[in-house]
């Protein structure tokens, strides 16, 4: 029998080993030869970020997810999520030691994602990050513990703090605080500062975006081509991690090709679809759980989710802080709660959504925050409403009976 | 005798019910425990309620299953949850109801319907036990009263004694450093009883609750809950005659109007 401090001992130093990566890549993309392709670009991305990062040949910048991506590949440094990381620990069912060992430090109240993701880092198992960006849009919780990482890795972190409104003195505000925080990352992580650099970026985000687009649209046809439980999982990854980056234009590109097959065979991700549903929150539980398979059973398709919502304009690249100002100021889950109902109100239109679950994650303000409003209106409306509490990272808050009972009831409620 | 029947069977965690139903009669229904094996207990209130009835097996038409091990019935025809099914039977027994509370034993729901008894909306408690059938059977042995007796002792004190703890195991400790402060169980069991009524009703508030209410499930008995939840909602309160076989009513109903 071998002790269990050991093998977390080896794991950790596999972690942390570049070639990890390398030799896992041709494994996994074996395993996933029968995924679409845009599935194994989204293996690719992870895998080549993961090597980069822990090899540190680039300075390594950790960062909230909120935080544009376009920032992280526009200073040149190899971004670090600690939320999607803890996603994919959740997937592996790694979840649960990580979120035991960060409660000794900190209140069982917060995100479980932040609450394992500082479990893995107290457990040394993230790469050693540079310099720490957060954004205090939408996550509470992300600047505590971004300042936490800072003094547990003595490392520098700069916030970038929106406003609430979408005031033009918000814009100008948010510019000016984009350049200021730019040219502090870049000096403190000695890079030059490239604002040509911004500019490219820009224009491939502006090309991954006409994509999503398009995507976003094939996913309107009835029966659903692509399954909301991918759409919360690898799709939203790459929204959130790779825009900008040169993973994203082909990662798109290819799921639109994926889609569009399904879409002119007229193939839904169900053998039967009756209801169609849209997913409110940008995330769903990570580890082995029944939901969708619950949903399936009963010919109740996942059409859409809010967390691909194309909330954010074309850039103009030829002023890319106006432009990244922008997208933060555009999103539609910050600032007044009418704007993301507005924002539901189209996707139920464009989706032909007949009801609307909301997934409420522990310790997630801004998710569990809006679900009583917005449940009002769309109950208002005749538009049946389910607020879904639960975990997105720690299996010990699924509660199966229960879970199965209010989905069931909610699909009976539609009859 | 042998009619065409339809069957509903409630599957709860504390007990089992099985009703049969005739035309819109109710033959015959049984009570049981559920004990560790639901798939055994749905085979004995079946029996039961079929000796009782007179009738004999072949003579079902179709079985709806329900509650928490709806899954377990083998010789179910359809399973359909427990917030459907009390909504329907509820809205059998009394016609204008438009909001049902359901307290079963692992858990508590709120429902509210149209005038067809369609569910509209419901809330239910989250995964802890505080406010169910489970929390009064483990204060019941914590403080050493008969379960059947609670209500009806703490409508004995005038007032209860705040009890902070809903969480079930926080809760019976502090029931009994109540106990070794030597307040009286009456007050203690008026105050366990007005909290869980007040948990009831904050969900309620989540929702529109408007038109007859009707309480429904195995603490529908308990004369103390009851009395504290019309306290609270400033009104009468429907109660059937047997509140634990409204969901097995509900889904016997449902069974007869499946084609």
């Amino acid at each position: 029998m071998v002790d269990k401090g050991f093998r977390i001992k080896v794991l950790r130093k596999f972690v942390h080993l570049p070639y990890t990566y390398q030799f896992l890549l041709p494994i996994l993309v074996f395993l996933h030869s029968k995924e679409n392709p845009a599935y194994r670009i989204w293996v690719r991305f992870l895998l080549n970020t993961f090597r980069e990062a822990y090899a540190h040949r680039k300075p390594v910048v950790w960062a909230n997810s909120f935080l544009p991506s376009e920032i992280h590949y526009g200073l040149d440094v190899i971004p670090v999520l600690p939320e999607i990381i803890s996603a994919l620990v959740t997937y592996l069912g790694w979840s649960e030691r990580p979120i035991s060992k960060a409660d000794t430090r900190i209140s069982t109240d917060l995100c479980t994602f932040y609450r394992c993701a500082l479990g893995l880092a107290l457990e040394n198992f993230l790469p050693r990050p540079d310099l720490l960006l957060s954004s205090s849009q939408l996550c509470d919780g992300a600047n505590k513990f971004f300042s936490t990482m800072g003094q547990l890795y003595q490392c520098p972190h700069l916030l970038l703090d929106p406003p609430y409104s979408n005031h033009p003195r918000s814009h100008r505000y948010m510019e000016e605080q984009i350049e200021d925080l730019l040219k502090q990352a870049s000096q403190i992580l000695s890079l030059p500062f490239k604002k040509d650099r911004f500019s490219l970026v820009l224009n491939r985000s502006n090309q991954a975006r006409q994509w999503i687009d398009k995507i976003n649209q094939l996913r309107q046809s009835i029966p659903s081509p692509f399954p909301g439980s991918e759409g919360l999982s690898y799709l939203s990854g790459m929204n959130f991690y790779s825009v900008g980056s040169i993973w994203s234009i082909p990662f798109f590109s290819l799921l639109h090709q994926e889609i569009e097959k399904k879409v002119s065979s007229k193939k839904g991700y169900l053998p039967k679809e009756k209801y169609r549903l849209l997913w409110l929150h940008h995330v769903r539980p990570y580890y082995k759980n029944e939901i969708f398979n619950i949903l399936s059973s009963k010919d109740a398709a996942v059409s859409f989710e809010e967390a691909n919502y194309l909330y954010w304009p074309f850039h103009d690249s030829s002023q890319p802080w106006k432009s990244l100002a922008e997208k933060i100021l555009s999103n539609v889950w910050a600032g007044p709660i009418e704007r993301r109902m507005k924002a539901i109100d189209e996707m139920i239109r464009s989706y032909s959504i007949h009801g609307v679950i909301h997934f409420s994650h522990w310790g997630c303000r801004q998710s569990c925050g809006g679900a009583a409003i917005i449940g009002d209106y769309l109950k208002q409306k005749g538009i049946p409403y389910l607020t879904l509490p639960g975990d997105c990272a720690d299996p010990n808050n699924y509660s199966p009976g229960q879970t199965r009972t209010r989905l069931e009831a909610f699909i009976e409620m539609m009859e | 005798m042998d009619k065409g029947i339809y069957v509903g069977l409630d599957i709860g965690s504390i007990s089992s019910e099985a009703l049969l139903l005739s035309d819109e009669r109710i033959l015959s229904y049984s009570i049981i425990a559920t004990g560790p094996n639901p798939h055994r207990a749905s085979r004995e209130c079946l029996k039961e309620a079929l000796s009782k009835g007179g009738v004999s097996e072949e003579s079902i038409l179709r079985v709806v299953a329900t509650g928490y091990g709806r899954i377990s019935v083998p010789f179910k025809t359809r399973e359909v949850t427990e917030i459907t099914c009390h909504a329907r039977g509820s809205h059998f027994l009394f016609p204008r109801t438009r909001t049902v509370i359901d307290i079963g034993g692992q858990d508590s729901k709120v429902i509210t319907l149209d005038e067809r008894g369609k569910v509209t909306d419901f809330v239910m408690n989250d995964k802890c036990a505080a406010g169910t059938g489970r929390f009064l059977e483990v204060m019941a042995r914590a403080l050493e009263v008969e379960l059947s007796k609670m209500g009806e002792r703490a409508l004995k004190a005038k007032k209860g004694v705040s009890i902070t703890s809903m969480c079930t195991v926080f809760a019976e400790s502090e029931v009994i450093s109540l106990i070794a402060e030597g307040l009286e169980v009456e007050e203690i069991l008026r105050g366990l009883h007005e909290s869980i009524a007040r948990r009831i009703f904050r969900m309620a508030r989540r929702l529109r609750v408007r038109g007859e209410i009707t309480i429904s499930g195995g603490v529908a008995k308990n004369e103390g809950i009851v009395e504290a939840l019309k306290s609270l909602f400033g009104m009468e309160i429907n109660i059937p005659n047997e509140p634990q076989i409204v969901g097995a009513l509900g889904a016997a109903l449902l069974a007869r109007e499946m084609s």
